[in-house]
């Protein structure tokens, strides 16, 4: 493990006064990102990044992953408080967080829940620490097509284990790819899918399309579903945060299976949200107390939580090291970074190391700090809550519009922004998946460029991606992913048992 | 009003599979076939054309499927919950216009003036606050975002006739 020098170097590049200072306001931006429904870790970077690009990179970096574990841990806030996810991914932590809440134990509810989750966090990010160095070494070896194959199989891995409609699954990511083919194609320089509409000849960002499918699109639905605001007081104990800490170890079995699934789903693109249902529901299966889940049950908020964090930061690692991000909001820090300059995926580990190690070690750092600022600021979090909605959402309404238009200062932006707000509100109530739609956009055109540059080198045979061993098993994976709703139609035609109904399904309360 | 989910199933898989016959249309001026260096740039778009429009009519017809299946059971069941109904979408309506009248206003005079004047409308008129109070919101959120924007992040916002014609820049 060569890695361990290395992350020390890390440690030295983020402990600096400066970045530190960075990862508290990113935690505290993040908090509030999180905290309210309507904005969601996405659309908060989103919004966070131009104001980024004259930043160096190391501390835009900071910036913007602290801002993600703050958002993280906030959505966990309104969940156990009000009963409101302020996450997608946050949803199954209200199934038993807010029933502890209600009986008085707002408290031991909350610190079990940030607790596991900085557990979760750690995990994953000592996954990242182990497992990074060696994904890169491995990946320096892939040339075009594997890096096609590569795509393929994360496209295809949401076709087949998304668990909705695979054929909505499609038509997100095809539409997503399509979205980012519009404007100026990088090999023959023509403009394409332009429609003659001159505004789009420099293509449409994918900052425009996740503050209008997540922010605008999450902001209708907020307004649709009519939240009101009816929440538990949470007075602060010292004594109750520590006897729950104490408490934690108790559930090591569920830890470390949830932190497990998380990481799985996390490096494949699942993502967050999938991984805290699934975990949810294999701790409803296999915990001795699992009929009493949903009746707030310490393990049913230790589950979810755990495994959505050590999702949330696995979900870094494929970005890092392949450049292929394993969520929605990795994906935008992905794009933040090809706009800094920086190309992510194995070269950036030989390149740039200062800022790879100096951007794991903020993770350490920067989990420390949220589990610390998140449990500080449960009152004040509680107390904007209870601002009514008609006031809220107009300012994050504001927020959005503003935000599409500083990505590059057109009024056109926000009038896209507006377009996907509407399509991100229809496709949400519909259950079409929105994240493979923004991991499309932003890689689309690496997706296409692999294909063409190994098209070019073979001549337009399509065999050269089945040619190597490597590319030839992966291409197969992806493949074999693609059937799985295929197959399961079979396999349940072949062994028809009525009982076998999904237990975690995404459905809203 | 009350629209029902299938209707919004159907209306959704037919825009979806409109845009990818679009995008096929569109991508067949650039060249869809092989050029002697591989694939020509409308290559790539009109597959993913074609395969929307696979995505939208399996969708289609999965809607038409369920529907159809689910009515001989349906016999005293619950039934569907709509996609939207009437309170619930004037609600949106009455979110949606004003948000959308204030980027038109913004194309025209500027952010600044765009978004004081939203603030005073929501506050006044949805959250029903006093005119003078709404009037004191809205001048703080434009003041926060002159700050926010223009001092600290140095990212200008677009000023619009009014304020240029008072020397804000």
């Amino acid at each position: 493990m060569g890695n361990f020098g290395q992350l020390m170097d890390g440690f030295v590049v983020a402990l600096t006064v400066h970045h530190v200072m960075i990862m508290v306001i990113g935690v505290l931006l993040g908090l509030v990102v999180g905290v309210l429904p309507g904005l969601g870790a996405p659309n908060g970077v989103s919004l966070l990044l131009p104001l980024t690009f004259t930043m160096d990179p190391i501390a835009a970096i900071i910036l913007l992953t602290s801002m993600y574990w703050g958002a993280l841990f906030g959505g966990s806030t309104t969940s156990i408080l009000f009963n409101i996810p302020g996450e997608p991914s946050s949803v199954a932590t209200t199934f038993d967080g807010h029933p502890m809440a209600k009986r008085g134990e707002a408290v031991r509810a909350l610190t079990l829940a940030f607790g596991s989750a900085g557990f979760g966090a750690m995990v994953g990010v000592v996954v990242i620490t182990l497992l990074s160095g060696w994904v890169a070494n491995f990946a320096l070896q892939f040339g075009s097509p594997e890096y096609f194959a590569v795509y393929f199989m994360a496209f295809a891995s949401f076709i087949g284990m998304a668990g909705g409609s695979p054929f909505k699954t499609l038509v997100c990511i095809m539409l997503g790819l399509a979205v980012g083919t519009v404007g100026m194609d990088t090999i023959s320089g023509e403009g394409r899918l332009t429609f003659g509409i001159t505004q789009l000849t420099n293509g449409i960002s994918f900052l425009i399309v996740v503050i209008g499918l997540f922010g605008i699109g999450e902001l209708l639905l907020t307004i649709d579903e009519g939240y009101k605001f009816d929440g538990v007081k949470a007075k602060l104990s010292l004594r109750v945060i520590l006897r729950t800490l104490a408490e934690l170890p108790r559930y090591w079995v569920t830890l470390l299976r949830s932190a497990l699934i998380g990481c799985w789903m996390g490096i494949t693109p699942g993502g967050p949200t999938a991984a805290s249902f699934m975990s949810y529901a294999l701790g409803r299966r296999f915990s001795r107390r699992g009929k009493y889940f949903g009746k707030g049950e310490p393990e049913g908020i230790v589950a979810p939580e755990t495994a959505d964090h050590s999702a949330g930061s696995c979900a870094l690692l494929p970005m890092l090291a392949l450049g292929v991000p394993g969520s929605a909001t990795a994906a935008v820090m992905m794009g933040g970074l090809m706009i800094w300059g920086l190309s992510p995926g194995p070269m950036l580990f030989t390149t740039r190391p200062d800022f790879v190690w100096g951007l794991i070690a903020s993770m350490y750092l920067g989990n420390v700090i949220a589990v610390v600022l998140v449990l500080a600021t449960v009152p004040i979090f509680a107390w904007i809550l209870r601002a009514p909605f008609t006031v809220v959402g107009p300012l994050i309404a504001i927020v959005c519009l503003i935000g599409a238009y500083t990505v590059s200062n057109h009024m056109f932006d926000i009038w896209v922004a507006l377009a996907f707000g509407l399509v991100g509100y229809v496709f949400k109530k519909l259950d079409y998946p929105l994240a493979p739609f923004v991991l499309a956009v932003v890689l689309g055109d690496k997706a296409e460029d692999a294909f063409r540059q190994s098209m070019l080198s073979s001549g337009g045979s399509l065999s050269v991606f089945f040619e190597g061993s490597l590319v030839a098993t992966m291409m197969g994976i992806g493949i074999l992913l693609l059937s799985l709703p295929l197959l399961q139609i079979i396999f349940a035609a072949l062994f028809r048992r009525g009982d076998s109904t999904d237990a975690g399904q995404t459905s809203r309360p | 009003m009350e629209i029902s989910r299938k209707t919004m199933e159907v209306a959704t898989a037919v825009v979806t599979g409109g845009v990818g016959a679009l995008i096929c249309y569109g991508s067949t001026e650039n060249g869809i076939g092989w050029g002697p260096g591989g694939p020509e740039p409308g290559y790539f778009p009109f597959g993913i054309g074609c395969l929307i429009v696979l995505g939208s009519l399996a969708t289609l017809v999965q809607t038409f499927w369920k529907h159809a299946g689910a009515h001989p059971a349906g016999a005293g069941a619950v039934p569907e919950e709509p996609f939207i109904d009437g309170t619930r979408l004037r609600l949106l309506v009455a979110f949606v216009l004003p948000i959308v009248a204030m980027t038109a206003i913004s194309a025209w005079l500027g952010l600044y003036i765009g978004m004081g004047l939203y603030i005073f409308y929501t506050m006044r008129v949805s959250a029903g606050f006093r005119t003078l109070t709404s009037l004191a919101a809205a001048l703080l959120v434009i003041a926060v975002n002159f700050v926010v924007f223009e001092k600290l992040f140095m990212v200008p916002l677009l000023k619009g006739p009014i304020l240029e014609y008072f020397g804000i820049y």
